[in-house]
């Protein structure tokens, strides 16, 4: 290509940050992933049409649901309390309240981020100070108009410890006081340190932005659903149903979804409900559903299957500030019992990719393959000599008891320890009780949702003192070695750093980690348009029924 | 008569006194998981325990006992952890869902297995006695779950005919309630058919059943007019107490088919450690269960004369 590739991003969108015009020519000349080198770009502030431009190929431009309908669309999934998007811990809160309130940045079923509230974002080089640049001329639906007040408003909520939100930890790098507004409709955010997910971050489910006073009306979106989408919410009831009502061209700036009405129904805890609902014409999509269910829905020929490949695991995860994981050769040896392919058959169908014990997934850019894990029953028994259990030991790991792979991959994991004289011992338990000790337990199976960059949940999970830091981990050099990756923007560099992050986690044998999920939704034959996202996120933008 | 009832209602006050000093016991002995289901679990230890000390969490166990009773006696339930609603707003509506469905299954079940029972004990120990006799013991074998999962496969997704669920989502529907009371029919009728059968059976052995034949009194006018009205005493009684098992024993079928009910209520409200709802479930419980027993042992005493006058 001839033309200078920066003036032609410059003429495609807003001043570029210095390093995207070399990141652009190691994508032409194939050293960097095309995709990797589209993800990184707009997490830089590139629009995504710059930035295909750059990358040589032709945007995608949007899907229009061809010759569908609009209609009513039913979904089968469980309607939870909606009072606070911030303090939101399953996925499902969301999704109900995803058509009402809407994100600064939109993560999309190719994992790569794009403008949403936000127009366009710049960082400084130092990936310390993020501006952001957003949309004009929205209303909320009560009528004030959107503006940098509202989203200061929900930053500076966010890291208040008072509002108790997980993106308090998503968000480390950030204070109240380092949230500007610089003019109506341009927020910047000074970090203490360099951060470079920012806009994937603002796509994380609890980080929907909420009217700017909202904690001052009441603190409950689902009795005052005030928000800037493009639906309101008509009734809602906790556990029976949400019914949300398209609002009127005119009233939302976006462009006009084709569906006129969403209806959440809840069908309870039993999986085959919702599959029965669809079957039968009840409803029209469901939540997901486990592969155990994969051959009944695939001889229904009147069901739709969805797949998608994800960052979706659990981890075996052990506590490892106090006895008996305190102990690394114990871990170690946990760890060696495990034979990784064999356990994604086992557990999952083989429906996924094989784990390897250090929470990073091959579909993540910044991915660094390391030497294969290896099932190794002499090197146990030597480590269980050395940790001080040289006739074996007993050990218990807890577990809740749906989604029903997680109990099943545990059953497996327990089976193939046995023969090293470790005697792995399951504690099943309810979901919501498992929420009670998840952090706390010595030893338990955790699920972990996809995240598009690998960094994150590094950040999220393992860092010392972080929220979500369920085993107690703490270790400078893996702190290190993760600082300077998300200060780190080229792939090739920032992999280094990630895999050294790696092979400190696998050393340490913080988490046995058995696989990486797809997973699978069910609807009917009369969806158009619907893909299913890596986090089921529910964008149905471009849904319709035919 | 009177000092019948008054005995049995103290049995009853007694018995829910008990049974809620072991469910407060049980449920509320350790505060701290009551301030993380409210405040979520990202708040911090300092706000939980504010919490907890202006809802009088810290006060003595003894105190908060009484505390609750005192509300529970003048009608304040408290509030659900879960739905954020009073908890009574939850409960009747739930519990009124569960009633419709026991009343459907009763209609049809009553008749249909009195009709069969009778039937089969005035022809104990001829084929169709049998006939039905296997019938009623194969489906009484078979448990709600293998049963529903069975007419699910074949009426949902085989034929097409039913609709899969009974949430009621678009309001109360005959179609969608037919599965669940076809399920608990199935189940349950077996049993009340035999215990009809053998009292019928019984009854028809009795030496004034053989005077009223030897008078000269039609088959027909003797079956009806002497040997039911006795033989159903018993399945009267039994039948009453099918109403305690059909209140809190319906939690499968009513999780299968994603029904709106009260077994469902108790078993969400476990799971997800809904504790005040749980208590006033399992109270309600309570009532069901010894006022069925205590109408059931009443209405044994006025039919039966031999006891009314003992």
């Amino acid at each position: 290509m001839k033309r200078n590739p920066g003036k032609a991003a410059m003429a495609a969108g807003a001043g570029i940050h210095p390093a995207i015009p070399d990141l652009a020519a190691l994508a032409r000349r194939g050293e960097t992933d095309r995709r990797a080198f589209l993800r990184t770009a707009t997490l830089l502030g590139l629009s995504a049409s710059a930035a295909y431009t750059l990358a040589g190929l032709a945007p995608t431009g949007s899907r229009a649901a061809s010759g569908a309908a609009g209609g009513t669309l039913r979904i089968s999934m469980k309607v939870q309390e909606m009072t606070d998007p911030a303090r939101f811990d399953w996925t499902e809160k969301s999704n109900v309240a995803r058509h009402i309130v809407e994100f600064l940045t939109i993560t999309g079923t190719d994992n790569v981020t794009r403008p949403y509230l936000a127009k366009a974002w710049s960082a400084s080089e130092d990936l310390r100070t993020w501006t952001f640049k957003l949309r004009r001329r929205i209303r909320w639906s009560n009528g004030d108009s959107f503006d940098a007040e509202d989203v200061a408003y929900n930053f500076r909520r966010w890291v208040d410890p008072k509002t108790g939100s997980s993106n308090k930890s998503l968000f480390s790098g950030l204070s109240a006081g380092g949230v500007e507004v610089v003019d109506r409709d341009t927020v910047r955010l000074h970090l203490n340190k360099p951060e470079l997910a920012i806009p994937e971050n603002l796509y994380n489910y609890p980080a929907a932005i909420v009217h700017r006073r909202f904690a001052e009306e009441g603190g409950d979106l689902s009795k005052n659903p005030v928000g800037t989408g493009p639906y309101r919410l008509d009734s809602f009831s906790i556990g029976q149903k949400a019914v949300l009502v398209r609002r009127e061209k005119s009233a939302y700036w976006g462009p006009k979804p084709a569906l006129e009405r969403i209806i959440y129904i809840d069908h309870g805890d039993d999986p085959m409900a919702g599959i029965a609902a669809i079957a039968s014409g009840q409803a029209d999509l469901n939540y997901e559903i486990s592969p155990d269910q994969l051959e009944l829905v695939q001889s229904m020929p009147q069901l739709q299957l969805f797949e998608a490949a994800t960052a979706q695991t659990a981890v075996a995860r052990m506590r490892v500030d106090r006895p008996p994981f305190d102990n690394a050769k114990l871990r170690q040896a946990v760890q060696a019992c495990i034979d990784h392919d064999r356990l994604l058959e086992l557990g999952y169908r083989g429906k996924g990719v094989a784990g390897e014990d250090h929470h990073v997934a091959p579909i993540h850019p910044e991915y660094a393959a390391l030497p294969k894990q290896r099932q190794d029953y002499a090197l146990v028994r030597k480590l269980l000599a050395d940790a001080g259990h040289p006739n074996g030991v007993k050990l218990s790991i807890d577990c809740r008891s749906a989604p029903s792979w997680e109990p099943t991959t545990v059953q497996a994991m327990s089976a193939m320890c046995r023969p090293a004289g470790i005697d792995l011992k399951i504690n099943t338990m309810p979901s919501e009780q498992y929420g009670d000790i998840w952090n706390k337990t010595p030893f338990g199976f955790t699920g972990w949702t996809h995240r598009p960059l690998g960094v994150m949940v590094l950040n999220l999970a393992y860092r010392s003192g972080a929220a979500w830091n369920e085993s107690g981990y703490a270790n400078r050099d893996f702190d290190l070695a993760l600082n300077r990756a998300n200060a780190t923007l080229d792939i090739q560099e920032r992999r280094r750093y990630v895999a050294a992050c790696e092979r400190i986690l696998q050393r340490d044998a913080v988490i046995v980690q058995p696989l990486w999920r797809s997973i699978f939704a069910v609807g009917s034959k009369r969806l158009r348009g619907y893909r299913l996202h890596p986090t089921n996120y529910h964008q149905l933008g471009g849904v319709g029924l035919g | 008569m009177c000092l019948f009832l008054l005995k049995r209602l103290g049995m009853l006050a007694l018995t829910m006194l008990v049974v809620s000093v072991v469910v407060f016991l049980l449920l509320e002995l350790t505060p701290g998981t009551v301030a993380t289901k409210v405040l979520g679990q990202y708040a911090t230890v300092e706000q939980q325990r504010i919490w907890l000390e202006t809802h009088g969490y810290f006060d003595p166990a003894a105190e908060r006992y009484l505390r609750w009773l005192a509300k529970l006696l003048t009608g304040d339930l408290g509030e659900s952890l879960r739905y954020k609603t009073p908890v009574g707003d939850v409960l009747w509506p739930r519990l009124l869902n569960t009633v419709i469905l026991g009343a459907a299954v009763l209609a049809i079940m009553v008749p249909l297995s009195l009709a069969l029972g009778v039937v089969a004990g005035m022809r104990e120990g001829r084929p169709s006695d049998r006939v039905i006799s296997i019938v009623s013991v194969v489906t009484t074998s078979v448990p709600e779950f293998a049963s529903a999962a069975f007419l699910s496969a074949l009426f949902v997704f085989a034929l097409g005919w039913l609709p899969g669920t009974s949430a009621m989502s678009g309001g109360f529907n005959w179609r969608e309630l037919v599965l669940p009371v076809a399920v608990l029919v199935l189940y349950d009728f077996g049993y009340v058919v035999r215990m009809t059968r053998a009292s019928m059976a019984d009854v028809m052995t009795q030496p004034y059943i053989r005077t009223a034949l030897l008078k000269g009194l039609p088959f027909r006018v003797v079956v009806l007019r002497h040997a039911l009205r006795n033989a159903l005493i018993a399945p009267f009684t039994v039948i009453l107490l099918q109403v305690n098992w059909l209140l809190s024993g319906v939690i499968v079928v009513e999780s299968f088919f994603a029904y709106k009910g009260f077994g469902a209520l108790l078993l969400e409200a476990s799971l997800f450690g809904d504790i005040f709802l749980i208590e006033a479930c399992a109270m309600v419980a309570v009532v069901v269960a010894v006022g069925t027993q205590t109408l059931a042992d009443i209405a044994y005493a006025y039919l039966s004369p031999r006891i009314r006058f003992a």
